[in-house]
């Protein structure tokens, strides 16, 4: 089974402080730390166990700056056989539509029966980059995949639908899957996959070597442009209990029993 | 000149940092720092995937790198947590160090796989009840008797010493012979050989999940294919090995110390008193100013020791400076640490006061401050 | 006159409440933009449905093919690919759900049409279609406009636009035939699956404690659930710690767990991301505790302790107790 496994390098910022850059078009990165997009790490693990599983091979692909090779060793260091970065002044600005066309122009002459992508990336949580792959290269795809079986020729997967309900399909390879949180552990980077991953292949790719045209990616290929970012207005804020710890209970506790909880 | 970490060496720091994340939880930290006890299946876990095997070469399931990658996975293993850092980093102690320079290919190929896999633990046993810092004579001994070389005696403070597999014991081989260490040999004993016996040591300050013992050695009988290197020239293996090691007590110290000064700093910024955060007052932020500047030299110490041991330049001088320096910045910061979090400082489940008694064996085992400054002095008027 | 398609989501026999959300914005946005409000509906056997959407809508297209009736994005996308081609509504609302992130992309990429996702406000500027996403967990929100077209797709994110009642609207129902030829072959529905039910169920429970990614380990864990304890309510979480494999499944609230709604709700060290936020906002009363003073759950609670879980919920576990002897 070859898989594909397209990764995104994004900022930490679900314990971090945010500040919104001058130019209110992005956000500031300087003190962030980035590393792999939550969702592409349970996806890139899904991959490396479909190899060792069944054989084949294990391709990481990102579209992003230099700094998106950690991202991409870590990928090797997994277990991926070979890397991809494709980066070039043009790209920057595309979205979700624009990336997934860079990544189709790569994509559509490697040999795969699978690509594995995180059903969202941490950032910009749009959703779209896999399946708008899948589309382009004319193949099926599933997102929020919780369980992958390989069947002969086809994938059995559960999707996660709402409430805690899970719908099982049945699609035929080669297939885009896009996966959700917690379809697997991811396994810890050992010292002997890090070696490994410093003699395996990465290639980087600019905008000539994928045949497109500065107009089909960036803003003027993409189909949103972002206007202004800005900290969500407060509609309704939380009284914040203040004091030391013991007065902070004591007013919780009041609370409670005011309300007859206690 | 370079004093950047190479990308390889960035994704080794960030691994030993995924994984302490999750593996080094408090909750194992603070049980086993109260129960004394060997994180086992940690240290396991930890060989698995190479951590403890950094400085072996590949052929005998090691990583292939240098002291420097050794002392990246050391520091942050310590700055998660000192005792369970320290415990499960000297897993491997020193007997793969010492065969990979004097064994037989026999000896290697015995001792130092299992112990790269975390299926084994290795000591060293050079400390006796009445030689520490002075290993210039031993009172144990081993006599030749056949084809077997007979051990008498008593070794204090070994490292492992209850839970290691393998032993390289510092015996006394010729007893005559002025100055007496050039009558020391080195011996590779297995446990479970009749007359070897270990005896935990309770009640240490800190490290307390890295077990220390002592070891009693009677009519421990071993071939004499056990021998390691040459006879009587154990003395010099073993000074020779500290050169190695002390490094990687520097990398343990700033670790601990780096580790500390992080609980402290955000301690700092979220502890309100007189309304506002206490880095607020110069007090307080002078402090972790002084803290975070003497961490940064301690650490370019410790690498330069390290890169220099690694380029084939070792410098005793400079691992001794770099051991010293180091582990006072550790007792330093971990002190100053607690006394940004005051009464709550004091108390176990803000864990820095784990660092801080923890801190205090970098100052003493692998040679103390004292012997480290007797080295740097020698070492100066030679070389002035 | 133009139309403005609204997606209906149906599964098991009921039309999801994004449906009424949708239909609820469309008709704002139709009166404005001067269009008919369109309900597009694909299934089988579905005349019920569609009578409940011609209260909400001007006109209820419905496909009937039995091939639609559990949802699969390929036949879905082939029907609504001739719907929109022939009928170039100005714009087709479709839910950010499963349904939806699974349909909506590709859908528009055969199209050839502009798509964002997971809106959470949308208006036309002139010709030009701006809307507001959130980006960064919640933490920040980013105005983008849309690639001028004379078409537009989105995804609205769910529970965040709200249905209203309005006097029924009497839409008028017509019949399209299925331009499904032949049978969808690559991909497959085979069944539901409903993971079993665990021993507690927190969407009965009036008292909820519940904890996400700030607990860091297990051992502020067994904290959390000294209050829970002491309080008389039951641990839940948010999906962090369900993928850490910390609580089973059923304990997890959001939009891919359970919807409660019981008379308290302590959030700890959940920043309160909207799959969470939607799961459990009808809450009686809120109080989150968590580190960051910017996260995301202060907009929801009621009231707001900002200080390290470990310190506080101790201390609260305490107060509770002695307030109970």
């Amino acid at each position: 089974m070859n898989v594909i496994v397209c990764v995104k390098h994004v900022p930490e910022t679900a314990e971090a402080e945010i500040a919104i850059h001058e130019s209110r078009k992005r956000i500031k990165t300087e003190d962030l730390v980035f590393d792999i997009n939550e969702w592409d790490d349970y996806a890139v693990e899904e991959a490396v166990l479909l190899k060792e599983k069944l054989g084949g091979s294990v391709t990481a692909i990102t579209v992003g700056s230099e700094d998106a090779d950690s991202t991409l060793r870590k990928c090797l260091a997994r277990g991926a056989d070979k890397a991809v970065r494709l980066t070039d002044k043009a790209f920057e600005g595309s979205d979700s539509y624009a990336i997934a066309k860079i990544l189709y122009k790569i994509i559509k002459d490697l040999p795969f029966d699978l690509i594995l992508t995180g059903a969202q990336a941490g950032d910009d949580g749009c959703a779209q980059v896999g399946v708008v792959l899948a589309e382009l290269l004319g193949i099926p795809h599933v997102t929020m995949v919780k369980k992958v079986e390989s069947v002969e020729g086809h994938v059995k997967v559960n999707r996660e639908l709402e409430g805690g309900l899970e719908e099982i399909v049945e699609a035929k390879l080669p297939v885009l899957l896009a996966v959700q949180t917690g379809i697997n552990e991811p396994r810890y980077i050992s010292i002997m996959g890090i070696r490994k991953a410093m003699k395996k292949e990465m290639k980087v790719l600019g905008l000539k070597d994928v045949g497109l045209t500065e107009e089909e990616v960036g803003e003027s290929g993409s189909w949103i442009t972002v206007e202004k970012m800005f900290i969500p207005p407060v509609e309704k804020e939380a009284e914040i209990l203040t004091g030391g710890v013991d007065e902070i209970a004591t007013k919780i506790v009041e609370t409670l029993r005011a309300k007859g909880l206690i | 000149m370079d004093f950047e970490l190479t990308e390889e060496q960035m994704a080794i720091k960030k691994a030993v940092k995924e994984f302490c994340e999750k593996e080094f939880t408090p909750e194992l930290a603070l049980e086993l720092d109260e129960k004394e006890e060997y994180p086992m299946a940690l240290y396991k876990k930890a060989a698995k995937l190479g951590f403890t095997s950094m400085r072996f070469p590949e052929k005998y399931g090691g990583q292939g790198y240098g002291v420097l990658e050794d002392c990246l996975v050391i520091e942050e293993m310590c700055r998660s947590d000192p005792g369970l850092g320290v415990a499960v980093t000297l897993g491997t102690l020193m007997l793969p160090d010492l065969l990979l320079k004097h064994g037989t290919e026999e000896q290697r190929q015995k001792y130092i796989p299992p112990l790269c896999t975390g299926e084994k633990i290795s000591a060293a046993a050079f400390s006796e009840p009445e030689h520490g810092s002075d290993i210039t004579r031993m009172d144990t001994t081993a006599v030749k008797s056949g084809n077997e070389w007979v051990i008498n005696g008593s070794k204090e403070f070994i490292t492992n010493a209850t839970v290691a597999d393998f032993f390289c014991v510092l015996c006394q081989t010729d007893p005559k012979v002025t100055p007496s260490h050039r009558g020391e040999s080195m011996f590779a004993v297995d446990r479970g050989t009749p007359g070897l016996d270990a005896t935990k040591l309770k009640g240490k300050m800190g490290i307390k999940p890295c077990v220390t013992g002592s070891l009693s050695l009677s009519d421990v009988k071993v071939p004499e294919t056990n021998l390691i290197g040459e006879l009587n020239k154990g003395f010099y293996y073993a000074l020779e090995l500290f050169d190695e090691t002390r490094i990687a007590i520097a990398a343990e110290a700033v670790g601990m110390a780096q580790g500390a000064f992080e609980r402290a700093f955000s301690y700092a910024k979220e502890r309100k008193q007189f309304g506002s955060p206490i880095i607020q007052f110069q007090g307080i932020s002078f402090k972790l100013a002084d803290m975070a500047t003497k961490i940064e030299t301690a650490r370019l110490i410790t690498y330069k020791a390290a890169w220099l041991f690694d380029q084939g330049k070792m410098d005793p001088m400079i691992t001794a400076m770099a051991k010293a320096y180091a582990s006072r910045v550790a007792m330093d910061v971990t002190d100053e640490a607690i006394q940004i979090y005051g009464g709550y400082g004091y108390l176990a489940d803000y864990h820095v006061e784990r660092f801080h008694r923890c801190a205090k064996i970098t100052e003493i085992y692998e040679g103390t401050t004292e012997i480290q400054k007797l080295t740097i002095v020698r070492y100066l008027l030679k070389r002035m | 006159m133009k139309e403005l398609f609204v997606l209906a989501e149906h599964r098991q026999g009921e039309l999801r409440d994004v449906t009424f959300e949708m239909l609820t914005k469309g008709m704002e946005l139709s009166q404005k933009t001067n269009a008919d409000l369109t309900a597009v509906l694909l299934g089988h056997n579905v005349q019920e449905f569609a009578k409940k959407l011609a209260n909400h809508a001007k006109k209820v297209l419905i496909i009937d093919d039995a091939r639609l009736e559990n949802f699969n994005a390929e036949a879905y996308q082939r029907v609504l690919f001739h719907l929109i081609s022939e009928r170039k509504p100005s714009l087709t609302l479709v839910g950010h759900t499963a349904f939806g992130v699974d349909l909506a992309p590709s859908l528009a990429t055969e199209l050839n049409l502009p798509l964002a996702t997971d809106c959470i406000d949308l208006k036309f500027e002139g010709e030009k279609l701006v809307v507001i996403r959130q980006v960064y967990g919640g933490k920040v929100n980013v105005k983008a406009s849309l690639r001028k077209s004379d078409s537009y797709i989105l995804t609205l994110r769910p529970a965040t636009f709200e249905a209203q009642e309005t006097k029924p609207q009497g839409g008028k129902i017509v019949k399209i035939a299925s331009p499904l030829s032949e049978d969808i072959t690559y991909k497959r529905f085979i069944e539901y699956f409903q993971p079993p039910a665990g021993e507690v169920d927190i969407a009965t429970a009036d008292i909820i404690v519940a904890i996400g990614r700030g607990i860091k380990d297990t051992e502020n864990m067994l904290v959390v659930e000294k209050l829970a304890e002491a309080l008389g309510g039951v641990l839940a979480c948010s999906r962090p710690i369900v993928d850490k494999g910390w609580l089973p499944n059923d304990r997890q609230v959001g939009t891919s767990g359970k919807i409660v709604k019981p008379k308290l709700y302590i959030a700890i060290g959940i920043s309160g991301q909207f799959q969470h936020i939607s799961g459990m906002k009808n809450s009686d009363l809120i109080i989150a505790i968590n580190k960051d003073s910017k996260a995301p759950i202060f907009r929801t609670a009621d009231y707001g302790v900002v200080e390290d879980l470990f310190k506080v919920v101790p201390s609260l576990t305490d107060k509770i107790l002695e307030e109970k002897h």
